[in-house]
């Protein structure tokens, strides 16, 4: 009998239910996009926050202090200390190795052009007076074998998205060269390295994409203290790299004979905004402590992380990126939960006032069931189970549109669309059986004090 | 019908009247769902404008975003590694405000060299020197934290009077901050001494603070910039000028543009790593609050649209009434429109100022600033209330169709 009259109910006025669960979908639709856009945000923004670059800096633990005036280390080669590059491939296995987006291992020395230059057809022109510059030893777009059998793209390129480079950049490995060897055949040298050069050195010395440049080494004891490279691409940085000449790691090593070292690393990671938690120093946590700590990506645990995998080093937060962005991010996802707080509350107040309505124009029917003998429990009872029917199938329809709205406003503004969260669907529908409930809360009470017979009089 | 005379429209407001008294606990429920659009309606229009400002403030954190340099010299300049120097007046010569957005714009004159620093204290030897940059710098309110943003808040207040004793020295002792890794590597704590030396020239410098940025920075000593310019011999001059610029990018664009105009002879940049990351953001930001706020305002007004239609449903009793008596359609649905329009003006007056207020403790929540509340989103949120209430009327046009028989028979 019971479950008649709620079906009774539904089928007798289809248009009226079929307002109220449109009100109530409609509500729920507003809730699921905010929610789950608001839930997807913090990664998004956090991923957009590398266009700023690199978060951690890592380098010697025994270093003599950089010399560093305009990006440039003034610094002699054999002054400071310097780190093996063979242990880079490690970073991708620190436990936050999914956070790490990027790094670049830099080796910053003082170089000069010679007093020439090397024309197209590789006559030396000897016009051109001898300039000193800064070289730039570092990755570009290096495919990095992991321990675990994958490869890793990464570089300056990846570490610094503002970089420009007209042209391409420099590939790592020398191309092999086709020599033909009289009469027998032929056989593959390594030709000449590729190299960037910066735009304002290039204007400097009229340097143009695949025109080739000496560069030497000279205060630097090594076999080989002068290298030639073809210019592949003209660098923008609107830094002091405008005015250097970048090459491959490998190439600056063997010009400066520090065969498989680096002075610097530029490690750009995703990381959670620093809570005061995060600021406390590691060594005076308590073991739990230390674990939570640890376990979430706060910029200063992945520091730590890092240095266990690379010993010998210091690794320190730039503080200009990493505040910024904890700032940044902290405002932005306040104010989004702030509106969807918001968002949420009107929904819930319209969603609560259309329930109530149903309810209080039923009046009549609850007179006429009281009249024949039913208990208040009874009717309250009945009109729930209906309202919560009706919470179901429209908070169950509101989930589905509101995921296609949150993937809409995802896909426009970060051109990724949010995933679908269970946590939502739950979270909706537990709020829509709440606010229908709480909203026909009210009427009931009233309802279960009316008197049947004044109602059915029609007073 | 007679035309309508005053007897009429005193009969029509009579009759709008009693429609809103009729069931309290409706009038209450429409009030709240009018009420609850109107307030996240002019909650969000007032926070939506204040909020892109304030959040374009926030990129300040990120320190100085564009340098003054001195300009290149021709083309064949033998040494690029030669340090050029700028007149350091022109540092009073840039304006100090923005005049496209609000905030100040921070600056600081920088003149850079390399010295050897050494821990000079009265009691014992001089200890060993060793090479450092050192950075003498002016800058407004003697804060750096706007150009190098570092972890230590703001700077301590300086104490002018501390007295030095140890051997005499060429010029007045001074202050200086250091970066953390120099301190760790001197082993020297605030209020020491610390003795700088280029070529011939010395000074004695007392530390006021150590510094964390994570830069470049942390290993560098800041002088005050007379005293680096005594110890480079390079009166007047300063390296290059570091400015933060507040506002959003294309703010900061003619920002640029206009200084131009007034320091040609120096090259003028933006740092490119902050002002296209910002300018990014920025826009994934103002994207992402725009979308959510035409979404929320798109289906509050659905929402609402929605539970209005449901009340409206059930004045077919009443239509069916006042047509059975002789009223005309349109003067019925004029009646009703009359209702729904009350009823809009009401929730929207009432919603709209809960959420003028709504917005300022949001914008004291997120920014511990008070929202600024803009006047003209009242009137605008009252209208779009109203408009919202006399849309969700518009299913009574089918009631134009009822027929008084058929409801007074019960056929619903």
């Amino acid at each position: 009998m019971f479950l008649r009259l709620v079906a009774d109910s539904f089928t007798r006025r289809p248009r009226r239910k079929v307002l109220t669960a449109a009100a109530l979908s409609l509500g729920m639709a507003v809730v699921t996009a905010a929610l789950s856009v608001s839930l997807d945000v913090g990664d998004r923004l956090a991923s957009e926050f590398r266009s700023l670059g690199a978060n951690l800096l890592v380098t010697p633990q025994a270093d003599s202090l950089p010399l560093e005036i305009g990006g440039v280390d003034y610094r002699t080669v054999s002054a400071g200390a310097y780190l093996p590059e063979a242990d880079l491939p490690k970073l991708k296995t620190i436990f936050w190795h999914n956070n790490i987006i990027a790094f670049a291992p830099v080796l910053e020395v003082s170089a000069m052009f010679p007093n020439m230059t090397i024309s197209k057809y590789g006559s030396p022109n000897r016009s051109i007076p001898a300039m000193q510059i800064p070289l730039i030893g570092t990755w570009a777009e290096k495919h990095l074998q992991l321990s675990d059998g994958g490869t890793f793209v990464t570089g300056i390129a990846k570490t610094n998205p503002w970089f420009h480079v007209e042209g391409k950049w420099f590939s790592e490995e020398r191309h092999l060269e086709r020599i033909e060897v009289a009469p027998t055949g032929h056989t593959y040298l390594p030709g000449t390295p590729e190299c960037v050069v910066g735009e304002k050195l290039a204007s400097r010395r009229n340097l143009q994409v695949g025109e080739s440049v000496v560069v030497s080494a000279p205060k630097v004891q090594s076999p080989q203290n002068m290298q030639s490279c073809d210019i592949t691409g003209i660098l923008s940085s609107g830094g002091p790299e405008d005015d250097a000449l970048l090459m491959p790691l490998r190439e600056v090593q063997e010009l400066v004979n520090k065969p498989g070292q680096y002075r610097k690393l530029y490690v750009s990671a995703l990381t959670k905004p620093e809570d005061d938690f995060a600021r406390r120093d590691p060594k005076t946590m308590k073991a739990d402590e230390f674990e939570r700590w640890s376990c979430s990506p706060y910029v200063s645990s992945i520091a730590f992380s890092i240095q266990e995998v690379l010993p010998g080093t210091d690794v320190r937060v730039i503080r200009r990126v990493a505040e910024g962005e904890g700032t940044i991010l902290t405002r932005v996802r306040a104010l989004l939960w702030m509106v969807t707080l918001a968002a949420l509350l009107a929904a819930a107040l319209a969603v609560g006032a259309s329930s109530a309505a149903s309810v209080i124009e039923r009046r009549t029917e609850i007179g006429l069931m009281k009249a024949l003998g039913a208990g208040s429990g009874t009717v309250g009872f009945l009109l729930a189970a209906e309202q919560l029917l009706l919470a179901f199938v429209g908070g169950g329809i509101g989930y589905s549109l509101g995921i296609i709205l949150a993937r809409l406003v995802g896909q426009k503004i970060f051109g990724v669309a949010p995933a679908p969260s269970l946590l939502v669907l739950v979270a909706v529908l537990v709020l829509a059986a709440g606010v229908t409930l709480l909203g026909s809360a009210l009427p009931l009470r009233r309802a279960s004090r009316y008197e049947p017979a004044p109602i059915l009089r029609g007073e | 019908m007679s035309a309508p005379g005053s007897g009429n429209r005193a009969m029509f407001w009579r009759i709008v009247r009693r429609l809103l008294g009729a069931n309290r606990g409706r009038l209450f429920v429409i009030l709240l769902a009018l009420g609850a659009g109107a307030a996240v309606t002019a909650a969000l229009l007032n926070l939506q404008v204040d909020a892109k400002r304030r959040i374009a403030a926030q990129f300040r954190t990120l320190g100085g975003n564009v340098l003054i340099t001195p300009h290149q010299a021709n083309a064949d300049a033998p040494q690029a590694l030669e340090v050029k120097t700028l007149d350091a007046s022109l540092f009073d010569k840039i304006p100090g405000r923005n005049r496209n957005s609000d905030g100040r714009v921070a600056k600081a004159a920088l003149l850079y060299g390399i010295g050897n620093v050494s821990v000079s204290d009265s009691h014992s030897a001089p200890g060993s020197s060793i090479p450092v940059v050192f950075v003498g710098y002016r800058s407004t309110a003697h804060n750096l934290n706007d150009i190098f943003p570092s972890a230590d808040g703001a700077d301590p207040e300086r104490r002018p009077n501390i007295a030095y004793v140890g051997p005499p020295v060429p010029v007045l002792p001074t202050w200086c901050d250091i970066g953390e890794q120099l301190a760790t590597k001197l082993r020297v704590r605030p209020e020491q001494w610390l003795e700088v030396r280029v070529n011939g020239s010395s000074l004695l410098c007392n530390v006021n603070k150590v510094r964390h940025s994570g830069g470049a920075e942390d290993s560098q000593i800041f002088l005050p910039l007379p005293a680096a310019q005594y110890l480079l011999d390079e009166p007047g001059r300063a390296s290059m000028i570091a400015l933060n610029v507040p506002g959003n990018p294309a703010n900061i664009v003619q920002f640029i543009s206009d200084l131009r105009q007034i320091t040609p002879d120096a090259e003028i940049q933006p740092v490119r790593q902050f002002t296209e990351g910002e300018a990014k953001i920025y826009g994934r930001i103002s994207g992402l609050l725009s979308a959510t706020v035409v979404v929320v305002l798109l289906l509050t007004g659905l929402c609402v649209m929605a539970a209005m239609t449901n009340v409206a449903m059930e004045r077919r009793n009443d239509v069916g009434l006042m047509k059975a008596i002789g009223g005309a359609t349109r003067r019925v649905l004029r009646l009703f429109l009359a209702e729904a329009a009350l009823l809009g003006l009401a929730g929207g007056a009432i919603g709209a100022a809960a959420g003028i207020f709504l917005s300022i403790w949001l914008g004291k929540q997120v920014f511990g600033v008070a929202t600024q509340p803009r006047l003209i989103v009242y009137p605008v949120a009252v209208a779009l209330t109203m408009i919202v209430a006399i849309l969700s009327a518009y299913p009574l046009r089918h009631l134009a169709s009822v027929r008084p028989a058929s409801i007074f028979r019960g056929e619903a």
